[in-house]
């Protein structure tokens, strides 16, 4: 058995929405599109396949329904694979799954953030902060004293100044009595303690920025500043300079120095065109400028994060909402 | 698996049984394929510790943390002494050049993932609480294996909470839904399980709850 090239006539369908079909495609020449609609929306979506591109692909691997109807616009050629016989055709061409992995991993943080976007709060669940302190918790009360170790551990290693750090603090001391028969302060806690203690591997610019993260979830801007701040001066992990340099933005704007926030936010989008959160700096640049009462300005700001920002982005919905307001 | 994986034995870490992997809610960027022992996915619900899943050597889990530094959903716990692979996003690509299958297993994970949550969204933009919750029993009943297709009864072996976080409510409000569902003899509740009457009544009445 190899993969077989069929010819598909003008008008036809190769297969529609809902169809059981576990095969995938290519598409060698002709034209082919995609039809579905938008969860979100019910719109309708029409997607070109290009020469040389695989479609279907996701459901036969997944073993669903077809998402789309996959129709013919002009005579083509295309060629079929089952499931094993793309299995192979990968295993020997890994770009073509790395390629895949890409697209499939942006599809899936959308709708991931969609699905979030959604949920209430409160079905959240917790802040992570709070949520990782409860962990802890929990496994203390019911007496599984390492893994409370472990959470609590965890927990200093991100949150050192966070709102139960001093709890933390004091459970892991109890947890080191009761498991060594003594407080490991002397000795390093990993080498008698079963739980493996990762804490040296994280960064320290990447400890230092949770750190200022959690200054700022409680509110204390100025101390978040100055530790961001810190971070960016320092410029050890670049990662964790770009992630300051937005917060640092975002400080300003909860301080109301707005004026100081926008000369700031301005900066940052020319040093970084593509920051992962330059729709939000320009998020906040908008507001800044109608705090100063300089609508048009904002505006502005908010119909460039709407004409850049895919429809369903939390920033895109706020800059709307903000721009209506106006 | 029969794929030589003694190239990536550089990236093998140990875990003693019962040892935390990682805890749900700590930020996350690594990610774990088993090679020898079982790992526990678990969650805490209320006061409860709840396995979610049990994993086996060849399976991979913690994946979400290679899309975005996003809090875990879950702990994972070494239920034996466990040997793992773990990965980030610098030695991530490296290792799918190298082996393909794992980067298929990886593949075929993330279109489950998309296709779990795109079933989510569906049920979560249901304004009607029932249909919401009636909309859960039908993804559940999707992902039943072989299923009689000429019965309409099905049984499910899920509790409230779960029913509740797939419908994004709260369990209180979710039991309020059931009883309704028990009280009109649509479903029939049991301590271990669920029973739905009639899954194609939940579809018509799901179908009608759907904005067009």
């Amino acid at each position: 058995m190899s993969p077989k090239a069929v010819q598909y006539k003008a008008n036809s369908i190769i297969y529609f929405k809902g169809d059981l079909n576990d095969k995938i495609f290519i598409l060698k020449s002709g034209r082919v599109c995609l039809k579905s609609n938008d969860i979100e929306t019910g719109q309708e979506l029409q997607e070109m396949i290009q020469t040389g591109e695989f479609f279907g692909v996701k459901s036969a691997l997944g073993k669903y329904p077809k998402e789309e109807t996959a129709l013919v616009l002009q005579d083509s050629q295309v060629v079929v694979f089952t499931v094993p016989e793309f299995e192979q055709l990968a295993s020997q061409n890994t770009r073509i799954i790395m390629k895949m992995l890409k697209v499939f991993s942006n599809q899936l943080r959308r709708i991931h953030k969609q699905v979030q976007n959604l949920l209430s709060a409160e079905d959240q669940g917790e802040n992570p902060e709070t949520g990782l302190f409860k962990i802890g918790e929990h496994y203390f009360n019911v007496k599984k004293f390492p893994q409370a170790l472990y959470a609590f551990r965890r927990y200093l290693t991100y949150y050192p100044s966070g709102a139960y750090a001093e709890a933390a603090a004091r459970n892991i001391e109890q947890l080191e009595m009761r498991i060594q028969g003594h407080p490991a302060r002397s000795t390093p806690a990993s080498t008698a303690s079963p739980v493996r203690s990762r804490g040296e591997e994280l960064s320290e610019a990447a400890k230092k920025y949770y750190n200022a993260v959690s200054l700022f979830s409680q509110q204390k801007y100025n101390n978040a500043l100055n530790e961001f701040r810190n971070i960016v001066t320092q410029g050890a992990d670049e990662e964790y300079t770009a992630k300051s340099v937005y917060e640092i933005g975002r400080c300003l704007y909860y301080l109301q120095n707005y004026d100081e926030c926008i000369k700031h936010f301005t900066a940052m989008i020319q040093k970084y065109p593509k920051h992962q959160e330059l729709l939000d700096a320009l998020y906040y640049l908008g507001k800044c400028y109608e705090k100063k009462g300089e609508k048009k300005r904002a505006g502005s700001f908010y119909n460039k994060i709407m004409s850049m920002g895919p429809t369903d982005s939390p920033v895109y919905i706020k800059a709307k909402k903000a721009s209506r307001n106006l | 698996m029969s794929t030589d994986l003694s190239v990536f034995e550089r990236f093998a870490v140990t875990f003693q049984k019962n040892d935390i992997i990682f805890c749900e809610y700590e930020p996350g960027d690594t990610f774990y394929l088993i090679q020898s022992g079982t790992v526990e996915i678990v969650r805490i619900i209320g006061n409860i510790e709840k396995t979610i899943d049990i994993l086996h050597p060849g399976e991979i889990f913690g994946e979400m943390a290679i899309l975005e530094e996003a809090p875990r959903s879950a702990t994972a716990i070494a239920h034996e002494k466990v040997k793992a692979l773990e990965f980030n996003r610098e030695n991530f690509e490296v290792l799918m050049m190298g082996n393909p299958q794992i980067a298929l297993k990886l593949l075929k994970l993330f279109t489950k993932r998309i296709y779990d949550q795109k079933r989510r969204f569906m049920i979560l933009t249901l304004d009607d609480i029932q249909a919401r919750v009636a909309d859960v029993f039908l993804m559940l009943a999707e992902t039943q294996q072989n299923p009689d297709p000429h019965k309409d009864e099905r049984v499910f072996n899920t509790s409230v909470d779960d029913i509740a976080h797939w419908a994004g409510m709260s369990p209180d409000n979710c039991k309020q839904v059931l009883n309704h569902f028990a009280t009109q003899r649509r479903i029939e509740i049991y301590k271990d399980k669920i029973v739905v009457k009639n899954i194609n009544d939940f579809a018509r009445f799901v179908n009608s709850r759907r904005k067009k």
